[in-house]
């Protein structure tokens, strides 16, 4: 397969160089499965495979972009593509900075994320991980549902600048178990995120989903007053909340256009709290790491914030060139974002519930819907969903209705960040919205914030 | 093409496929234009062909999708293996609703094709309407073109065979700047339907200029507005919001897949259920919604669904009172049989994918509501004791069955004993959807109806943005809590 990309790329760019142009080439290549389960059976099994080449000509300061959804093997299809690039770029318009072009300095081939067990399993592999994974729980009214998504992805690009040619493939997976209960309607949720086949393991989701369902059934349930929450959030809601930093915060060519809660005056500065260690590393392989951009830039580990001192911004190279910053090395589909666990030795659900507390705790595991309310301050709103519980101080436990929170990243991870549990976990936040991009942070399993406001507190589930 | 299509179905069924579909995108062209501060920051156009092929064994789905149709074979036999794994799982057998047997086409209505427009024209428009954002106030200015055409085949094992031609056209227009307090202020406009077709005619020049300058002086006394005040009062939302309440609170609501739990573990329920339908009172009497595919120039009117269902106009919501529902062939089997009852007579024409290689699923067309008969915005301000006007969607956060919401919007004018005073900033509403539905007091008249496209509605998994419309007058809600 990989000569075939080579040699595709190899053919598109000698046509380029025929025609005197200035053009880049980035292949992606997904193959991808997608087993959805829905009320206790397969709702969906799928699978898509599709190529795509984006053509990308360059006229001085201005540029266009063709990108062909089609065979590989339709070359004249793909010749067709840079004709109409080339055709396009001398109608668009100047940019009023220079654009940098990809200029790929050696060779790199990088499979190292690629597991071929992975992308090998078959469905009948993936409905017995299922079915492991709700043994023993399902009943009329509590049903199965969730998704089993898996893929190879390529990715390779090259220009007519140098004769040298990147690609990188990887696989991944995301598994999300939910069981629901038909008639009260709350539903309990187990993930995991798997980069290799041996990433993938049944029976913590088991235990986890298996924990939560007795809570379910046998605790009252709840309407909590509104009102300040001391709250530990699981890693799904964490690993969402930082999602939206790549939004709205660390990214800085929103924070030049005003969408930032940080500024540059706070590089270097005590921003959040000092429990936060955050960076873009992708030497954590459950982050399917692109180790260069696609710019052909080294991406090696660029912290973002250390002991809660922000570090710096990062720069699509694109946004780097427009507004005069060094670029980054941040031309990727995904970074590799984690966020270094703390001192607090729990590790399990389980073990969060047994521990003593001197006060009520409502662990929120899940941020449902969430969206950003205002980027230059920071606050996100969404619900609870997925496994809530109420960690009374007597040792007893209650299970809430779905709550809103509406609360300011800088509070989230600033004054009120209590603690983090010493272990983490790769949070898979992919949506595979358009084309395949697998997408896992890594975070904290369990993060402790105190004197966090509901806002609003439903009345049934 | 279309007759190896065919063969393929034929050999399917013969190795016991119950039903088999093929959607064929001959191509499916895309044109998108992006210009940030006067940069034209992306010419970017596209082309994508393939094939998508869903297969019915044993009461489940099967589904695979190729760009690569050399290989028709493996294609229709990957979706038949996906089905007999999925059929090891059944709880429900799938069963499809009854539907006419057509030979039939759909193209949407256009006077100008905008693919044959100079990428030139287009850019001189572009940098026309930037040029009527400049402002000393303006710090940021984006006008973002979007443009798309498909030709796609439907051919399915029931004689079915449909050909769709379809031209869209989107844009949005944008101005932001930061406050005193450095918070970022934006107001911004997107294209809806401007007549009775969907082409390059809809790119009227005066048109434009008349919006950005609304704009950006809308956008200048928001720089200089107070807070939002926190309180209870009732809301007038214009359509720029009015939309989005629409969407989220009634169009995916009352999507039936969502009804039946098949989007449980991801998007969400709805707190509807099947007992509801001729039940539930949903709203007060002043509200009437409605699924209309059949409006001439919308995005969510295509002709056909990809079950090859007619477009349709339903009624959702009468008169308060809950009575239909975003449906699918597969869906309203499965509903009327839970419910042991005939809820829903036959598909209402909504399964649609976004692409050759996604699934279709029950997703919203026109979700409109009604004009009502409560007079002008004029009117409605004089009838308004105490309240906000709000437009302009921000953020958007909605409960997993849809039961409660949360909506931040661009921009406010309060109203105090029917007058409307000064802009707010940083305006917000919340509320529980049937509480607030059942607090609709004013619904404006026909003159107050506007037809918002929306081009970024996301669902399912794998998931798929699609693009669908909204129809809706002005409306006055009561005791409605602003400012959180």
């Amino acid at each position: 397969m990989k000569e075939i990309v080579f040699s595709t790329l190899e053919q598109l760019r000698n046509y380029a160089r025929q025609q005197g142009l200035t053009a880049t080439f980035l292949y992606r290549e997904e193959d991808s499965s997608l087993m959805r389960f829905a009320n206790s059976a397969i709702s969906l099994n799928t699978n898509e495979h599709l190529i795509a080449i984006e053509i990308t000509v360059y006229d001085g300061s201005r540029r266009a972009s063709y990108e062909v959804i089609a065979s590989p093997g339709d070359q004249e299809a793909l010749l067709r593509g840079v004709d109409t690039a080339a055709e396009m770029v001398k109608h668009t318009m100047p940019l009023d900075y220079a654009p940098t072009v990809t200029a790929i300095k050696i060779d790199f081939v990088d499979e190292s994320g690629f597991d071929a067990a992975l992308a090998e399993m078959s469905s009948q592999q993936k409905l017995e991980y299922f079915n492991a994974a709700a043994a023993g729980m399902e009943t009329g009214e509590l049903r199965l549902g969730g998704i089993f998504s898996s893929g190879i992805n390529v990715l390779a690009i090259c220009s007519t600048l140098t004769d040298q040619t990147q690609y990188i493939k990887f696989t991944d997976a995301q598994v999300n178990v939910v069981l629901s209960h038909a008639v009260d309607k709350w539903e309990v949720l187990a993930e995991q995120s798997a980069a290799r086949k041996t990433d993938l393991d049944p029976t913590p989701l088991q235990d986890h989903l298996s924990f939560l369902v007795e809570h379910y059934r046998q605790d009252p349930p709840i309407q909590l007053p509104l009102g300040k929450y001391d709250i530990i959030f699981g890693a799904s809601a964490t690993a969402h909340m930082l999602h939206f930093m790549h939004w709205i915060g660390f990214n800085g060519g929103l924070m030049k256009r005003g969408y930032s809660f940080l500024s540059e005056a706070e590089i270097g500065t005590q921003v959040l709290s000092p429990l936060v260690n955050m960076a873009d590393d992708t030497s954590d392989y459950r982050t399917f790491p692109l180790r260069q951009d696609l710019i052909g830039m080294d991406r090696s580990r660029y912290p973002l914030f250390e002991k809660g001192i922000f570090r710096g911004f990062t720069y699509l190279q694109d946004e780097a060139d427009e507004f005069a910053q060094p670029a980054t090395g941040h031309t990727v589909y995904h970074d590799s974002l984690t966020f270094a666990g703390g001192d607090h030795p729990v590790s399990s659900l389980r073990q969060l519930v047994s521990e003593p507390r001197d006060t009520d705790l409502l662990y929120f595991p899940y941020l449902h819907y969430a969206n950003i309310v205002n980027p230059s301050r920071g606050v996100l709103t969404g619900s609870s969903r997925f496994g809530a519980l109420l960690l009374k101080k007597d040792g007893t436990i209650a299970v809430p209705f779905n709550v809103r929170i509406s609360p300011s990243l800088k509070d989230i991870l600033g004054s009120q960040l209590a603690w983090l549990s010493r272990e983490s976990e790769a949070n898979n936040i992919s949506l595979s919205y358009g084309a395949r991009n697998p997408q896992a942070i890594v975070v904290p399993k369990f993060m402790r914030v105190n004197g966090v406001e509901i806002t609003h507190s439903n009345s049934s589930y | 093409m279309l007759d190896d299509i065919k063969k393929q179905i034929k050999r399917l069924q013969a190795q016991g496929a119950t039903y088999v579909d093929t959607r064929w995108y001959p191509y499916e062209e895309r044109n998108s234009l992006s210009m940030w501060n006067g940069n034209l920051k992306d010419t970017n156009a596209t082309r994508q062909s393939g094939v998508g092929v869903r297969v019915l064994y044993k009461g489940a789905w099967g589904f695979s999708a190729s760009s690569n149709v050399e290989q028709l074979t493996a294609i229709y036999d990957r979706a038949l293996e996906n089905a007999r794994v999925a059929a090891e799982r059944v709880t429900f057998p799938i069963r499809l609703a009854e539907k006419d047997i057509l030979q039939a086409s759909f193209a949407s209505p256009n006077q100008v094709d905008p693919f044959t427009v100079p990428l030139a024209e287009k850019v001189d428009l572009m940098k026309q309407v930037d040029a009527w954002l400049k402002d000393d106030a303006v710090q940021q200015r984006s006008v973002d073109l979007t443009l798309t055409r498909r030709l796609a085949h439907f051919i399915d094992s029931e004689g079915s065979q449909i050909e769709k031609n379809i031209v869209d056209v989107f844009t949005r227009v944008e101005v932001s700047s930061q406050d005193e307090n450095g918070v970022t202020q934006e107001r911004k406009f997107r294209l809806g339907r401007r007549g009775e077709s969907r082409g390059w005619e809809n790119f009227d020049p005066a048109f434009f200029q008349e919006i950005s300058l609304r704009i950006v002086q809308e956008l200048k006394e928001l720089l200089a507005a107070p807070e939002c005040p926190k309180d209870d009062r009732s809301v007038i939302l214009l359509h720029s919001i009015m939309f989005l309440q629409t969407h989220e609170t009634i169009g995916h609501a009352l999507e039936l897949d969502r009804i039946l739990g098949y989007e449980l573990a991801f998007a969400g329920g709805s707190f509807v259920t099947l007992d509801d339908f001729g039940k539930l009172r949903y709203g007060s009497n002043k509200l009437t919604a409605r699924a209309n595919a059949t409006l001439p120039n919308s995005p969510g009117s295509f002709g056909f669904d990809d079950d090859g269902v007619p477009a349709q106009d339903n009624l959702l919501i009468d008169r308060g009172l809950l009575v239909g529902a975003i449906t699918s062939r597969q869906m309203v089997e499965e509903a009327n049989a839970r419910a042991r009852r005939e809820i829903f007579q036959g598909s209402s024409g909504a399964n649609r994918a976004t692409a050759f290689y996604r699934v279709p699923i029950e997703r919203m067309t026109n979700i409109n509501i009604d004009s009502g008969t409560d007079g002008t915005l004029e009117d409605i301000i004089a009838g308004t004791e105490h309240g906000i006007i709000l437009d302009g969607d921000r953020s958007w956060s909605i409960g997993s069955n849809r039961e409660q919401f949360h909506f931040g919007t661009e921009i406010g004018w309060l109203v105090e004993n029917g007058l409307k005073k000064g802009v707010v900033k940083n305006s917000t509403y919340k509320g529980d959807t049937l509480k607030f539905w059942n607090s609709l007091s004013a619904v404006g008249n026909a003159s107050t109806w506007k037809m918002h496209f929306v081009d970024n509605c996301g669902k399912g998994q794998p998931n798929q943005i699609i693009q669908l419309g909204h129809g809706v007058p002005i409306c006055r809600f009561d005791n409605v809590r602003v400012g959180e």
